[in-house]
């Protein structure tokens, strides 16, 4: 029950699935001004594909595991606080046994790196993700070369790449108005497949809204905007 | 003789295994004139540390107790305990930072900070213990301090700033640079013994300049005085060591020094900064309850003259009879006289007292506040308080974690049997994570503790030390049941076999708990069962919860609520209704789900990355999880959950996979359900056993 409601609450849904509900791999970009719940949209990109049995990679540039875990540990308790307590013990089982982290630095950050380690599990039959969340990229220093790898990596693997990106507070606005990508990621959005913004409400902080820039597999039309819970990411009003 | 309190440290050593607590101790004893040779933890000269002063110790190159010691370096008295770094002798590292004011946290400057550093330094923080952190091997390949004071900063949470920069590193470590001074120090002679101060190295300037404005930045928050003096450009050493001290007691301050303990480098400055910056006893608020006034908090002064108060932190049994280990905190014991185990209210008369130097003794006459030192002939328990005739005070104790293993012992003779039963006497009470108890039902005797080798150490030493033979049982994971759903039951008990007879009904529903192990609920209205039967019944529930029925194990995590029922006037008893709480448990039980917990390890393994892939097939195979993979120099980390009952022989199984590059440790992290099939197994073997044995 509980998950079902979850996996329909999740706003990131409409982009692992196509009308019919067969996965759709895409290499997406979520961009937002700090602070606003860039990891927590991964986190929920994530879930999405966990309740639904499949299997996630979870790259952290920068970070380390615990902090990551603690990232789903705290959306799990905001989204099901009023959850049984052995319906909440079943997902987080599900969570830990579909969920995997893997941790790099910044500066040793790469296609062949990353492919190393995954490779070693996934010929072992350890673990298949269907979905790679990489958080902590910087994309004012990332080459490009790196992104046209991870992009050959999601077409040869078939599975799905979201990456999170920071723009400034000041070029918010004009996105909003233009619905282009703002430097320095306007150089490599034709990388992506679908590129998605998070922003607050002028004025109203409290208020997010899931933006999306660009989105060539049409699932979503572009300039179409979502209201989000603040805390948890998930689509407002769903939580009530 | 009276001692100048602000001079006296308390001080533990302790750190991830391998980071070299022992060599350091070793050094430390060296160079303030306790021992005039140093030996080595695995030395070629064969005679092992002095502070593993155990056979099994030396000959295994690893601490099983921690050792306490005494010096005195530059009129301070330092007491140091030595603590072992494996996870399985934990309990030793707890008891030993109960009693400490202050704590060197070392690591090693190629590992960094590993697993069991993450550990220690949580039961540091348990214990409020302020630290400074030694940053041992810097002589080795792909040592690498900066590294390793980044991840104090980012895995371990601490505002760590270095002391010092190494000149030189790996093998070309030469000395330090103090960045308080400003001095290059080198440390020379045959043992490192001789220091020598000189200008810091020109092509080091700039970057000792800029370490120093780092520190001065990071510690003149703590002094107002410093952050004035920084401003004119004139810091005095002294105001930086205060502002340092401030800092560090505060614990919000770690300051970084870096060695090789096992080349004779730094340990002298190390010990400076134990003096410097480690707290005094005075300096440290310990708390204790008032008995006489409902368990009132009371501040304890280190002062000599107040009511004494000390807490038992450990007891051994050597060969001079038993031996307590006693921290005062207040007042002085003096040869002679009485004193009141908190507990048990029995008085007992302080004999001998001594100091404790691993196994050699001095004797004294007596014990001022922030001592550390040991008592002969008290019978007491680890951790209980004692304190003079005056007063009822009982300090708090200390927190001791539930065994995860267990295996059946039998003695291989009849000599034996009467050894083994001494040596388990002793062991459990040295030892509170180390336990004991026969089944009754097989007759057979148990002993859990906390890992493989936990175990394996006593039953070596009740070889070596008591003769005592015993035939080891494979070990045994100690499961546990619960339940999942609730479930009602209603159960008579009744006997009619002439006389008096017995009646009892008990009704009411079972259901799990969150937390917590068992909790008892009465819900009866009307007085159906009378009021001193009450009592009778939560003693039955207790009693069924040490055998569940469905395989044998302990149960947990179950709340037992009675609701109605029936008493009869002349037949109904104590017993009675004891007898039908267990039925009415085992009623519900089986209609509640019952289910099997096991004990799952955090386990993480280290190793050169191209044995990733192997490693992470082993986890696999072996019913883990796979949380997560990180990068640590060289090396990956897999960190990975299993259960434990998966990793019996895995060091074996690491070893070959890996030609012996990997290590990995493990931890108890919580206990899970097992999965149906393993269930399955589990419980048709464990039924097995019992029919087997009947």
């Amino acid at each position: 029950m509980l998950k079902n409601d979850l996996i329909a609450k999740n706003p990131m849904g409409a982009f692992s699935r196509d009308a019919e509900g067969n996965e759709v791999a895409r290499m997406g970009l979520v961009i937002a001004r700090p602070g606003l719940g860039k990891t927590a949209i991964l986190v929920q990109i994530a879930l999405d594909s966990i309740l639904r049995g499949k299997q996630v990679v979870h790259v952290s540039v920068g970070q380390n595991i615990e902090k990551t875990k603690a990232w789903y540990d705290d959306i799990l308790g905001d989204i099901s606080a009023q959850a049984k307590h052995d319906e909440m013990e079943e997902l987080k089982l599900s969570v830990r046994r579909n969920r995997m982290i893997m941790t790099f630095n910044a500066s040793t950050f790469s296609r062949p790196k990353l492919e190393e380690r995954l490779n070693d599990m996934i010929y072992q039959d350890i673990f298949r993700p269907c979905c790679m969340v990489i958080d902590g990229l910087d994309l004012a220093r990332v080459e490009r070369r790196m992104l046209e790898d991870m992009r050959d990596l999601q077409r040869e693997a078939n599975m799905s790449i979201w990456c999170s990106g920071v723009i400034e507070r000041e070029a918010q606005a004009a996105v909003i108005a233009s619905q282009t990508l703002p430097a320095p990621c306007d150089a490599l959005g034709d990388l992506f497949d679908t590129v998605i913004m998070l922003h607050p409400e002028s004025g109203d902080e409290s208020k997010i809204f899931l933006n999306v820039l660009k989105d060539a597999t049409n699932r979503m039309a572009p300039g179409k905007s979502l209201r989000l819970d603040p805390t948890t990411m998930v689509v407002w009003g769903a939580t009530a | 003789m009276k001692k100048d309190l602000e001079k006296v440290r308390n001080i533990g050593i302790s750190a991830h295994i391998d980071s070299g607590k022992t060599t350091l101790t070793e050094r430390v004893l060296y160079y303030t004139q306790k021992i005039h040779a140093i030996h080595e933890v695995r030395g070629k000269d064969g005679v092992g540390a002095t502070m593993d002063s155990m056979e099994l110790e030396k000959e295994r190159g690893i601490t099983i107790q921690s050792a306490a010691t005494y010096c005195t370096w530059k009129d301070y008295d330092i007491n140091i305990i030595d603590t072992p770094g494996h996870v399985d002798f934990t309990i030793e590292v707890e008891r030993a930072l109960r009693v400490l004011d202050g704590a060197v946290l070392i690591l090693c400057s190629v590992g960094g900070v590993q697993s069991q550093s993450i550990t220690v330094n949580r039961q540091m923080s348990r214990y409020k213990v302020p630290r400074v952190v030694f940053i041992n091997k810097c002589d080795r390949t792909g040592a690498n301090p900066k590294r390793v004071t980044a991840q104090v900063r980012e895995k371990l949470g601490l505002n760590a700033v270095p002391m010092q920069l190494p000149i030189g590193l790996e093998s070309e470590l030469k000395g330090v640079v103090d960045l308080v001074t400003m001095k290059a120090v080198y440390f020379e002679g045959d043992n490192g013994e001789k220091i020598r101060e000189e200008a810091i190295p020109a092509e080091m300037q700039a970057e000792a300049d800029a370490a120093r404005e780092t520190l001065l930045d990071a510690v003149s928050m703590f002094s107002d005085e410093l952050m004035e003096a920084v401003l004119e450009g004139s810091p005095s050493e002294e105001m930086i060591r205060e502002a340092v001290r401030k800092g560090t007691l505060s614990m919000e301050f770690v300051p970084v020094l870096i060695g090789s303990a096992y080349k004779n480098k730094g340990v002298q400055s190390l010990l400076d900064a134990v003096n410097a910056y480690l707290p005094a006893p005075s300096e440290i608020k310990n708390t204790a309850f008032d008995l006489d006034k409902g368990e009132e908090e009371v501040i304890l002064e280190s002062n000599p003259n107040k009511p004494l108060v000390c807490l038992a932190f450990k007891l051994e049994d050597g060969r001079y009879g038993q031996l307590t280990y006693i921290r005062t905190y207040q007042g002085t014991m003096k040869k002679g006289d009485t004193i009141v185990n908190t507990r048990t209210g029995k008085k007992a008369k302080v004999g001998r007292l001594v100091r404790m130097h691993s196994n050699e003794m001095e004797d004294i006459e007596s014990a001022g506040p922030g001592d550390i030192v040991a008592l002969f002939g008290i019978d007491c328990a680890s951790g209980d308080t004692f304190t003079s005739p005056d007063v009822n005070m009982s300090m708090s104790s200390m927190h001791v974690p539930a065994p995860v293993i267990s295996l059946s012992i039998s003695p291989v003779d009849n000599k034996a049997q009467g050894n083994m039963s001494k040596a388990l006497n002793r062991f459990t009470k040295e030892d509170p994570t180390f336990r004991t108890f026969v089944d009754h039902e097989t007759s057979e005797t148990i002993i859990s503790g906390m890992g493989e080798l936990h175990l394996e150490v006593y039953i070596e030493r009740m070889k070596r030390e008591y003769g005592a033979e015993v035939s080891v049982g494979a070990p045994q994971v100690a499961y546990r049941e619960t339940i999942t759903q609730r479930a009602d039951f209603n159960y008579t008990h009744k006997k009619q076999t002439g006389g008096s007879g017995q009646f009892a009904r008990v009704a009411g529903f079972i259901e799990p708990l969150e937390e917590g192990n068992y909790e008892f609920v009465d819900s009866i209205v009307g007085g159906v069962i009378p009021r001193e039967f009450i009592p009778s019944c939560d003693k039955g529930f207790a009693a069924s919860l040490e055998k569940g029925a469905l395989a044998g194990f302990p149960v947990t995590g179950i709340r037992c609520t009675i609701n109605d029922g029936a008493a009869h006037s002349v037949d109904s008893s104590d017993i009675a209704f004891q007898l039908a709480a267990r039925g009415g448990f085992k009623d519900g039980y089986l209609r509640a789900n019952p289910v099997l917990l096991e004990p799952i390890m955090k386990v993480a393994v280290e190793g050169p990355s191209e044995f990733q892939g192997s490693v992470m097939g082993s986890i696999n195979q072996r019913r883990g999880m796979i949380i997560g993979t990180f990068e640590e120099g060289e090396y990956t980390v897999v960190e990975a959950e299993v259960p434990l009952a998966e990793m019996f022989g895995y060091s074996t199984v690491l070893r070959s996979l890996t030609q012996g590059k990997a290590e990995f440790t493990m931890e108890f992290a919580a206990y899970r359900q097992v999965p149906r099939n393993v269930a399955e197994g589990v419980i048709a073997a464990a039924r097995k056993a019992a029919q087997e044995k009947k």
